[in-house]
């Protein structure tokens, strides 16, 4: 049981925290595509971008870029969180202070979410702005059984999927994958599908997680692989300094399908920069 | 509890590729140079002897104990000396003469091994004892009754009391099922110290690995107590028959697939015992099944995963292939048990799955169907919805696919895997709202009413092992009387 990754998504709006009291809209037409792009140079967060620095090739067709959005545009965290067997003692305490650190630093507009998942997969805590409730879901957890990290991943981009608002899923297992009902290349798909930026975060081990690996890249996200948990609580809180530092780019897609997959290239003009966001995503869906 | 989920699983690991090496060596078969029996231990094999006649099947009885608590330093040599009785017996009397070659399972290199002319006269003296023939000229000749003391005479009465019945295996049926009650219900007692490695030349060695949720947590040896009762079996003699011939009989077949069984249920894995078992009955349905069973089991992600994180000592390799390897010989050894039960429904569905593993979707969904049509168990119905979904979704019949899991879901509300089966079939199809509407159909479980046995997913790499208690109450039942007070 294994497999990889995904992509992006495709909303009408750009998710503005009144978006989110919205019901959701689940149209299945591209009216405008977003991308979370990271733009970095020597490793640093280039700031002050605007739309004209940007440039989207979609499908080889160059786009307007119509908004770009920075670290205004509250964040949807879901946290999906292996609570196997092997997360119990240390690691656990240590899962728990860096999620309750995650917690702490979020914005009072943010939202945040928690599914923990061992071989059963549960919403701990719904996507809420009373991060305190997501805390206290997440002090209640405990590891126990086999590890469903397919299932829980999927769960999570679904919670991503249920709010318009821009969605960080940080997904953190010690293990790889033993029990889930769902094949990772299926979730990948869905991935592509979504508006979900994936971080991953697995320890070392001799079983590479590639099922991780594809998440993240499909998702423009990122995979960090630990050696040890004690360092978690400084990993997700990078994790989500780097987020806040992403842009949102947007554009409205122009001579190209409608439908299937579209490769993605986001460029910086004229300046030296690495940019890391999807590299594509699956419209009509 | 799942156990096959939470708990730890032992592998059956192949010998080193030492012994590897000398099985494909050309002229298999070799023979090494007898070696000399030490003292104390015919004492050994009589005090065995005695408890195996004292063990009620399927109890933990002082019996029990005693033999639970012997070290696989006494296990290993007493695999040779009961190997070496059970010969003497199949001789009664005659000279078998004192030097035996025993032959441990699955490795084509033998063992000689040289008794003292008085360990060879007792052990005659014991093979009289426990084949029931203590009335025949060659036991009146070595004056064998003389020599036994009433507990041994009384052994001599019960096996003679079988014999009269026409089966002539009183002490091996009886041994084999007390080495098989202590690996099934002392497994503490499996676990053997000593370095894990190129095992001797001939000696009947077994290293296990212990693994818990893919990843390994301990790699030991093993004692050889399932070595030992295959062993025996191997020379049991049929009703009517004058020679061993084990794939005849009845009760060596219930053990076979009673003890297979069990080790299904508890994850307790074993390659040999399941191919020994086939060699013995290579057309029985219920044992090609469990073969076919445990292949698909080693090409799920627990087994898999774990044996590619092992940490294994030089020269020494785990029995287990590649998933599509193993999925392979699953469905060859399905394919032969519906051949010769084509109403085993169970295999079927499992045999479905299997294919669409493989990728060949249409014929399990074929399949699938076929089996469904066969089933009445809600847990296998279940499983049914499920394959058969998960087979139409690749063909691309994403309405067959809805109406499968739906079942499941039906049948199981507490669930999860049909709920994220139709959440993620609804997203595929590019309908959100419907693949929301489904996940929120997990989120709402009550988590206080969730529990292990809410989703047959978690347990189907065990659940074809669910009768094992059944199975082996109904083979040992006939041997819990007759036992030496």
């Amino acid at each position: 049981m294994r497999r990889a990754l995904a992509g992006l998504a495709a909303l009408a709006l750009l998710g503005a925290s009144g978006a989110a009291q919205q019901s959701p809209a689940f149209s299945s037409k591209i009216e405008a595509v977003r991308v979370d792009a990271l733009v970095t140079d020597n490793g640093q967060p280039v700031l002050g971008l605007r739309p004209a620095d940007f440039e989207v090739v979609d499908n080889g067709v160059t786009q307007t870029v119509d908004l770009v959005s920075f670290d205004e545009i509250p964040l949807n965290v879901i946290l999906a969180l292996d609570m196997s067997d092997s997360v119990a003692g240390d690691r656990l305490s240590q899962l728990r202070a860096a999620g309750g650190r995650l917690l702490e630093s979020l914005h009072k507009e943010d939202q945040a979410a928690l599914v923990s998942f061992s071989h059963e997969v549960r919403l701990a805590a719904k996507l809420t702005g009373d991060v305190a409730a997501v805390r206290s879901a997440l002090g209640e957890s405990h590891g126990t059984g086999t590890t469903s990290l397919i299932d829980g991943a999927y769960a999570g981009l679904m919670i991503g999927e249920s709010d318009a608002g821009r969605a960080l899923l940080i997904v953190f297992s010690d293990g790889v994958d033993t029990s889930s009902w769902l094949r990772a290349d299926a979730v990948l798909d869905t991935a592509k599908r979504a508006d979900v930026v994936v971080y991953g975060v697995s320890v070392v081990s001799r079983l590479k997680p590639e099922f991780l690996r594809d998440l993240t890249s499909l998702t423009g996200g990122r995979l960090f692989e630990i050696e040890k948990t004690a360092n978690l609580p400084a990993t997700f809180l990078g994790i989500l300094e780097e987020f806040r530092h992403r842009y949102l780019v947007s554009y409205t897609p122009k001579g190209v399908a409608k439908d299937g997959w579209h490769k993605l290239d986001v460029r910086v003009k004229n300046r030296r920069a690495t940019i890391k966001a999807r590299p594509g995503y699956l419209a009509g869906s | 509890m799942i156990r096959g989920l939470a708990f730890a699983v032992a592998l059956g690991l192949l010998e080193s590729s030492g012994a590897a090496q000398q099985q494909r060596a050309p002229g298999s078969g070799m023979l090494l140079p007898a070696t000399l029996v030490e003292a104390g231990r015919i004492e050994r094999l009589e005090r065995w002897m005695r408890a195996v006649a004292r063990h009620v099947p399927g109890e933990q009885d002082a019996a029990f104990v005693e033999i639970a608590g012997w070290p696989n330093d006494n296990l290993k040599p007493l695999f040779v000396d009961a190997s070496a009785l059970v010969q003497t017996i199949g001789h009664a009397g005659v000279n078998a003469g004192a030097t035996m070659t025993v032959r441990p399972a699955g490795q084509k290199t033998a063992l000689r091994v040289r008794y003292s002319t008085e360990q060879y006269h007792r052990l005659q003296v014991l093979a009289c004892a426990a084949g029931g023939r203590m009335l025949e000229k060659e036991c009146w000749q070595i004056k064998a009754v003389d020599e036994l003391d009433p507990e041994l005479r009384q052994i001599a009465v019960l096996a003679r009391a079988s014999y009269l019945r026409g089966d002539r295996n009183y002490l091996v049926r009886r041994a084999a099922i007390v080495h098989s009650d202590v690996a099934m219900l002392a497994p503490g007692s499996m676990v053997a110290p000593g370095s894990v490695g190129r095992p001797a030349a001939g000696a009947v060695e077994r290293f296990r690995m212990e693994i818990s949720d893919g990843q390994e947590l301990d790699l030991h040896q093993s004692a050889v107590h399932w070595e030992i009762a295959r062993m025996l079996l191997d020379f049991v003699r049929p009703r009517g028959s004058d020679r061993a011939d084990p794939g005849h009989d009845d009760m060596v077949r219930q053990w076979y697939r009673a003890t297979a069984a069990w080790m299904q249920l508890k994850e307790d894995h074993d390659k040999i015992h399941l191919e020994h078992a086939r060699e013995l009955f290579p057309s029985d349905p219920d044992i090609l099944f469990l073969a076919a069973c445990q292949r698909e089991t080693y090409a799920g992600a627990p087994i898999q995963t774990a044996v590619k994180s092992a940490f294994l000592p030089a020269g020494v390799v785990i029995d287990v292939a590649s998933d599509r390897a193993e999925l392979r010989d699953a469905e060859a050894f399905f394919r032969r048990s519906l051949d010769v039960r084509s109403d085993f429904a169970e295999a079927r569905l499992r045999y479905g799955r299997v294919l669409d593993r493989l990728g060949k979707h249409v014929e399990a969904a074929a399949e699938l169907r076929k089996a469904i049509g066969g089933l009445t168990d809600r847990q296998m119905l279940y499983y049914g919805g499920m394959f058969l979904g998960a087979a139409e979704e690749t063909l691309g019949n994403r309405d067959a696919a809805r109406v499968g899991y739906e079942q499941s879901a039906e049948l199981y509300p507490m669930a999860q895997s049909p709920l994220l089966a139709l959440s993620q079939l609804a997203r595929h199809s590019g309908d959100r709202g419907a693949a929301l509407r489904a996940i929120d159909r997990l989120f709402a479980l009550p988590p206080e009413e969730r529990n292990e046995q809410d989703d047959p997913w978690w347990w189907y790499y065990v659940s074809q092992g669910r009768d094992a208690d059944v199975l082996l109450d109904v083979m040992q039942r006939p041997y819990r009387s007759e036992v030496l007070q």
